[in-house]
């Protein structure tokens, strides 16, 4: 007990307290301009927290951490692009919902699912976090391959238009994951001899071309049609209202509460992160909702659902940072550096000597969540400004932060005509209904799902059976299955179930007529 | 050290060329170091510190100018620092990798494209176990494995990459035969599936599972290294474990270098800034908090092990194949 309110006296200090805020101010800003991303953030502000004493530093990076999360929901739901992986999955309905005049409530719905997920992951950090790095490292090869491919099986779902152009997609996105170097053998694969393709080619340039780059493409194209009729574009944004309507809330409650724990367990599981938490939430939140078919068309759960996965996953990807001294995804394996620099030895026996810090994380990372919260509330009407800025305007500024944000991931220019090339492609895939989603689950969840397949098949010696003997692998691929074949099974068996009716209807009629 | 570097830089201001051994004079621009892997990892955090240290010797106005260009898992950064001008305003970080890499055709440009100057890490490649594990030392692990072959299960960084080719050299070492099991994702995945029982040991450095066995939960059998390494000085070398022929070095380092051919005045103040830098007591403590034990090689002692490296790993990868 005196140990969380000594914890506590830190967090609220003055100090601390401004450098969460001036974390999670930077922390929204990188997030939502696409192609800086939450590590990068990280990275470039570690070094800075080395000069601050205690835990004030440590502090700052977790502000950064659950802003960059959030902040790349901004981006995603006004102007069609996700500023980080880990909102990919939220243009799916967050753009839909702002083009239909609801800019407002869809930001004021991903804010409120953004703070709901860090919350409900940092409760169950501080309750249940040694449990939680049990289920983490229970789970093997098996599982996560089943896990990856779980994830992968929505394709089938996110694709609106075209089943077959969904999966058309799906398998571009598998394809590009297999460039660079074998996972297991090193060998090369599609690399050409150049050695840039060796490392496979960057996730973050393929994301931003795909989205950000063929919106612009498309927003040229509008303004060269607008220009013959010289109308001016008129988006309605009136918002009465930044937090989300009671009725709002109570529809996607159960939906925060699902994406949240699915975001927290993915996020605990080492390897794995906010990109692949948003994208299996929102399967999920599809398959439970009682309105599938709004999704893709502004779905109040399919703004929330992502949003809640990706930033529960700050929460569960502290788990093994603390408990195992393994860091959960990326950010947090930069965020180590920080907590040695303060002697801080992260690993089963932080909890018992370092109880204060361990208290001072914990409300730091409740703190960091909530004044994300005000911060998102508080700048909604800001934000939706953009929606009015002129498309002649908006559309050059996103073309070079597409460009900045593209190069600055690997200080190179290859990755600027990558991004450029995938943008070209996406604008055709664009005009021919393709979308971009199922070649982005491919690229993400390709790698997990190839190098677990492989690493469970070296393990069994080659027996296949290993995947059907393990329960929880095995349950994970029967509903992989199922979400697979649903869309495409579905329709048949209501149009089959409807026939039988229409056949029996007649006799109903004759019998009321007699 | 501060107030020395003052000092130092108000009587170059001066225009008194009253430099120490340390001191470097050369540049007239600042100097650019690329850092071939991500922000945050060892070789960048590394490179990064020892940089941080070393700005105190550079005239006033110049600094480092650290990039990280992680693309195309290093290799593009590495031929960038090969091919820049030797004039000692590029520099760079080279990886053991590099000793890999060109016999795997993954590289065209080996070590005799680079001047070294520091080693500011070579941490020795470990075997490390579950606490409660059957095997409580090398001896019984090398048993176990001459008894089964093919059977127990070692995790390591992805075949053709440094832990699997240790992993490797054990086995030929001693006539032995394990399960590789890849871990292309690095150390951390690894180390959790060790944890969760999932394999039976981990090839790694000794610090990435420095928390683990601290707590009791992992245990480390040995190192492969020619002495014992600074962090568990409990832990035998596979030469004190396995008897006087078992003498294996494989060691995870970086090394600051630049181009081949560096100007000579160029590298003798580089290599002896850097050599103050690994003396500097405060760098060490620096490094150690970081997890990082800080290395003790410069110069051609680098260019040594990098070449001694180079031959090690053709004979590794020939056979591997």
């Amino acid at each position: 007990m005196i140990d969380i309110l000594h914890a506590a006296e830190i967090v609220f200090s003055a100090q601390s307290l401004v450098m969460l805020f001036l974390g999670v101010f930077a922390g929204i800003l990188i997030g939502a301009l696409p192609g800086l991303t939450v590590n990068m953030g990280i990275a470039l502000l570690l070094p800075l927290t080395f000069t601050f004493e205690g835990m004030a530093g440590i502090l700052m990076l977790l502000g950064v951490y659950c802003g960059a999360i959030y902040g790349g929901s901004i981006t995603a739901i006004l102007i069609n692009t996700p500023g980080t992986p880990a909102s990919a999955a939220t243009v799916l309905d967050g753009y839909p919902m702002a083009t239909k005049g609801e800019a407002g409530r869809a930001l004021g719905l991903s804010t409120g699912s953004s703070v709901f997920g860090g919350v409900f992951s940092t409760i169950a950090l501080i309750l249940v976090a040694p449990q939680l790095a049990k289920v983490a490292t229970g789970l093997s090869a098996p599982e996560y391959f089943a896990l990856g491919v779980f994830g992968i099986s929505i394709i089938t779902s996110v694709s609106s238009h075209s089943i077959i152009k969904g999966l058309m997609g799906g398998a571009i996105g598998l394809a590009i994951a297999c460039i660079g170097l074998d996972p297991m053998t090193a060998g090369m694969r599609f690399t050409f001899d150049s050695y840039y393709l060796m490392g496979g080619i960057s996730f973050v340039p393929i994301l931003v071309g795909l989205f950000a780059f063929s919106q612009a493409m498309l927003g040229m194209e509008d303004n060269a049609v607008e220009k013959g009729r010289s109308k001016d574009r008129k988006v309605k944004v009136k918002i009465d209202r930044v937090l989300p309507t009671w009725l709002d809330f109570r529809r996607v409650l159960p939906t925060y509460v699902r994406s949240s724990a699915i975001g927290t367990v993915i996020g605990s599981i080492p390897g794995t992160g906010g990109d692949i938490a948003s994208f299996i939430s929102y399967t999920e939140a599809k398959r439970w909702s009682k309105h599938p078919e709004e999704f893709g068309h502004g779905s109040p759960e399919g703004v929330s659902a992502p949003e809640a996965g990706a930033n529960a996953v700050s929460g569960g990807a502290m788990v093994p940072l603390m408990t195992l001294g393994i860091p959960g995804d990326g950010a947090t394996a930069i965020m180590m550096g920080a907590f040695m620099v303060q002697g801080l030895q992260l690993g089963p026996m932080l909890f018992t000597e370092h109880p204060v810090e361990v208290n001072t994380i914990f409300i730091g990372l409740l703190v960091a969540n909530l004044l994300m919260g005000a911060l998102g509330f508080l700048g909604i009407r800001l934000f939706t400004k953009v929606m009015i800025v002129p498309r002649k305007v908006l559309v050059p500024i996103i073309l070079v932060l597409c460009a900045v944000g593209s190069y600055s991931v690997n200080h190179t220019m290859i990755d600027v005509f990558v991004m450029m090339i995938a943008g070209v492609l996406g604008y055709v895939m664009m005009r021919l209904d393709f979308s971009m989603s199922p070649i982005v689950i491919g690229i993400i969840l390709g790698p997990m799902v190839e190098a677990n397949l492989r690493r469970a098949l070296i393990m069994s010696d080659g027996d296949f059976s290993i995947f059907v003997t393990r329960p929880i692998c095995a349950i994970f691929l029967a509903i992989a299955v199922l979400t697979l074949l649903l869309p495409v099974v579905g329709p048949k068996f209501g149009a089959w179930r409807r026939a039988r009716k229409a056949m029996s209807a007649p006799d109903a009629e004759g019998r009321t007529a007699e | 050290m501060k107030t020395l570097g003052l000092v130092m830089s108000a009587i170059l201001a001066l225009g008194i060329t009253g430099a120490t051994a340390q001191q470097i004079t050369y540049p007239t621009k600042n100097i650019s170091v690329i850092i071939p892997k991500n922000p945050g990892g060892g070789t960048d955090t590394s490179t990064r510190l020892t940089l941080e240290y070393a700005k105190q010797y550079l005239p006033s106005g110049i600094i480092f100018v650290p990039e990280n260009k992680p693309a195309g898992n290093g290799v593009t950064g590495l031929i960038e620092l090969a091919h820049a001008k030797p004039d000692g305003l590029t520099l760079g970080t080279t990886t053991v990798e590099l000793a890999m890499f060109p016999h795997q055709k993954k590289a065209p440009v080996t070590y005799a494209d680079f001047t070294p100057l520091v080693a500011q890490i070579a941490d020795p490649c470990a075997v490390v176990v579950r606490a409660d594990s059957a095997y409580k030392t090398l001896q019984e692990l090398i048993d176990a494995a001459k008894a089964e072959p093919g059977k127990i299960q070692v995790a390591n960084s992805g075949a053709g990459a440094i832990y699997d080719l240790a992993t490797s050299n054990i086995e030929k070492k001693f006539g032995v035969k394990f399960k590789h099991i890849p871990f292309n994702e690095g150390t951390g995945p690894s180390i959790a599936a060790l944890v969760g029982g999932h394999v039976d040991a981990v090839i790694t450095t000794p610090g990435s599972a420095k928390s683990q066995v601290d707590a009791g939960v992992l245990k480390i059998l040995g190192v492969m290294d020619d002495h014992r390494f600074a962090l568990f000085p409990d832990v035998p070398t596979f030469e004190e474990a396995l008897g006087a022929d078992a003498g294996v070095a494989m060691r995870a380092w970086a090394a600051i270098a630049a181009p081949a051919d560096l100007d000579p005045a160029a590298k003798e103040q580089l290599v002896a800034a850097f050599k103050a830098v690994l003396a500097n007591p405060e760098y060490q403590e620096a490094m150690k908090k970081q997890g990082i034990v800080p290395g003790t090689l410069v110069g051609d002692d680098v260019a040594k092990m990098m070449q001694a490296d180079h031959d090690l790993y053709k004979e590794l990868i020939a056979e591997a194949k």
